[in-house]
């Protein structure tokens, strides 16, 4: 991955915005993707994540700014059958059986991968003779998975690939996405399930109304929001006390009980020690990346919202936060 | 029909040497499916091969020592079914899928292929000219055989030609309606155009006097007329191909309008 990530970049956006009227779906994103690097997109619903799918597939103008792909605008990219993507808003056409949909889409590419195999790939053999309109949810999910794969293309951009899936084709489509990203392909994908970015992607970009937030690998994007959970009794808490602490990032209390996120755990934890404090039940414990996502985001909510409206996507009341 | 090892060949053969030729065979293989897909839905036979035939094998008979146009009533009714399966096949079921498969995302589909940017549409007017041919010559079959309509064979072909070339106009214009609108006001307004441009264009009985004037004006008049002035020997005013021309024009330009404007949200 180290000597793939020197590689020229596969996908660029320098600056780009997209303004509906006065709605910033995306404003000002910059961001790269490197040769074989698996990228996860995070965002919360409404942070432009589908915005900058669609314009990095050409299904969409930018209102400014610029996005290249493979060095060229990705409409030749597209067509030159270097990209595979599945979109949320990809539909299939009717009134042909899975097997000959998946043949025609083949027949489009010019590097084409054999059908059988596609079909095997995407777990849709078994029932490649029906019909595609009368799939279910999940097996119209898969077929359009499949038509993704059709060609032996270099970037594959999935939005949402897993929503609609049971755990077990969710386990089984991961595992064949990771014999394809061997090959040497780079993968986007967006995702709702966290633990899916946790576990497939080697980074991770977070945006939030429409810019980027946080751009790393899983444990980079943990360690920004605070990396640790400590959590603590103590009697006689000293609010201001605790909330001086340094590395914090969240703090939650409930009567004698303490719970803080912290960028640096030991830091946080001696300077409790040190003025003397003795607290029982101690536990430090792994932020996980959901945890991470939430605190990256609310924060971003609240230092550009004027009012403290979103208190949802909080943790708990008595809610403090120090520069991490 | 497909099958699968030959057609990854095939492809391969196709695709490795020439680019250019891989893009047309691409666009031909997606007229191809079209077809495949338009002959295994029954509401489309019905409509453009079933009731025109059926029309015709019932009413033809029963309007004996009768002209229309010119021509017997056997011939002139000839040419209003075959124009009228047609028409109806390039309107109704073109305007309608397109309208759908927009909605459904299967046009963003697509997009996201190497497929060039206006094979979709190339391919709906492909396939529209290949399934209107059945039911055009369908029902020429029955005039010539069942009808007792009798002329040269170069004007079998002139009339036929006459009806197929004419039904682009429907196509372009089910372009049009299907870009411009979504699947539930499709239906309506197809439906409308249909039957106002097949009563008042003198497609379910021949037109006279006042209606005649009013009809002249449309191209599925027009198209009917020119028939008949090929069957009676008539020289064809000049006014009936530039009529059907205006509208074709007219309906492209709709066509290409409705394609770039929705260009952004596909």
């Amino acid at each position: 991955m180290t000597q793939a990530a020197m590689g020229a970049p596969v996908v660029s956006f320098e600056n780009v915005r997209k303004h509906y009227g006065r709605v910033k779906a995306v404003d000002g994103l910059t961001m790269e993707l490197r040769p074989g690097e698996t990228v996860a997109f995070l965002g919360p619903n409404g942070a432009g994540k589908s915005t900058s799918l669609d314009m990095l597939l050409n299904l969409r103008k930018p209102t400014s700014g610029r996005i290249r792909m493979f060095g060229s605008d990705p409409y030749h990219a597209i067509k030159a059958g270097r990209v595979g993507a599945m979109l949320q808003s990809g539909g299939l056409m009717p009134e042909v059986t899975v097997r000959e949909l998946v043949a025609l889409v083949t027949g489009f590419h010019p590097r084409p991968v054999p059908v059988e195999q596609t079909l095997k790939r995407a777990g849709i053999a078994g029932f490649a003779g029906q019909r595609v309109d009368k799939l279910s949810g999940g097996q119209t999910q898969r077929v359009r998975f499949a038509l993704a794969i059709v060609g032996d293309c270099d970037l594959i951009v999935l939005d949402e690939p897993t929503t609609a899936m049971d755990v077990e084709t969710r386990q089984a489509f991961w595992a064949n996405m990771k014999v394809e990203v061997a090959e040497g392909k780079t993968l986007l994908f967006a995702t709702h399930y966290l633990e899916e970015a946790d576990q497939a992607a080697d980074r991770i970009i977070v945006i939030n109304k429409g810019r980027l937030l946080a751009d790393g690998t899983p444990s980079q994007i943990k360690a920004r929001a605070g990396a640790k959970r400590i959590s603590f009794r103590l009697d006689r808490i000293d609010e201001p006390f605790i909330l001086g602490l340094p590395a914090l990032v969240n703090v939650e209390i409930r009567h004698d009980l303490v719970q803080i996120q912290s960028s640096d755990s030991d830091r946080t934890l001696y300077a409790l020690l040190d003025a003397g404090y003795r607290p029982r039940e101690i536990e430090v414990s792994s932020l996980g990346l959901e945890q991470a996502f939430l605190a990256i985001t609310a924060e971003d909510d609240n230092s550009t919202a004027a009012g403290g409206h979103d208190s949802a996507t909080e943790p708990a009341a008595g809610f403090a936060r120090n520069g991490a | 029909m497909y099958a699968t090892t030959t057609s990854y060949q095939q492809n391969t053969i196709s695709y490795a040497p020439d680019k250019e030729t891989g893009t047309m065979d691409s666009t031909l293989a997606l007229a191809r499916a079209e077809v495949r897909r338009l002959g295994r839905n029954k509401r489309y036979s019905i409509f453009s091969v079933g009731l025109p035939v059926v029309l015709y094998l019932v009413i033809a008979p029963t309007v004996k020592h009768v002209t229309a146009y010119g021509v017997a009533y056997a011939a002139y009714y000839m040419i209003a079914m075959a124009s009228i399966g047609a028409f109806s096949g390039a309107l109704t079921g073109n305007a309608q899928r397109i309208s759908q498969e927009r909605k459904d995302g299967w046009v963003r589909q697509l997009r996201l292929t190497p497929l060039p940017a206006n094979a979709y549409v190339i391919a709906k007017i492909i396939a529209s000219m290949v399934i209107t041919v059945p039911s055009i010559a369908i029902v020429l079959l029955l005039g010539r055989f069942y009808g007792n309509v009798h002329m040269e064979l170069w004007k079998w072909f002139a009339v036929g030609g006459t009806i197929w070339i004419g039904s682009l106009t429907f196509t372009a214009l089910a372009v049009a309606i299907g870009y411009r609108f979504v699947p539930d006001s499709v239906q309506p307004i197809a439906m409308f155009v249909y039957f106002l441009m097949s009563i008042l264009g003198g497609l379910w009985f021949a037109l006279s006097g006042f209606l005649a004037k009013i009809g002249q004006v449309l191209p599925t008049y027009q198209i009917t007329r020119i028939g008949t002035d090929l069957i009676s020997s008539h020289s064809v005013p000049a006014t009936a191909y530039i009529t059907v021309f205006a509208w074709f024009a007219g309906f492209v330009v709709l066509a290409v309008l409705a394609v770039r404007g929705t260009r952004e949200t596909v």
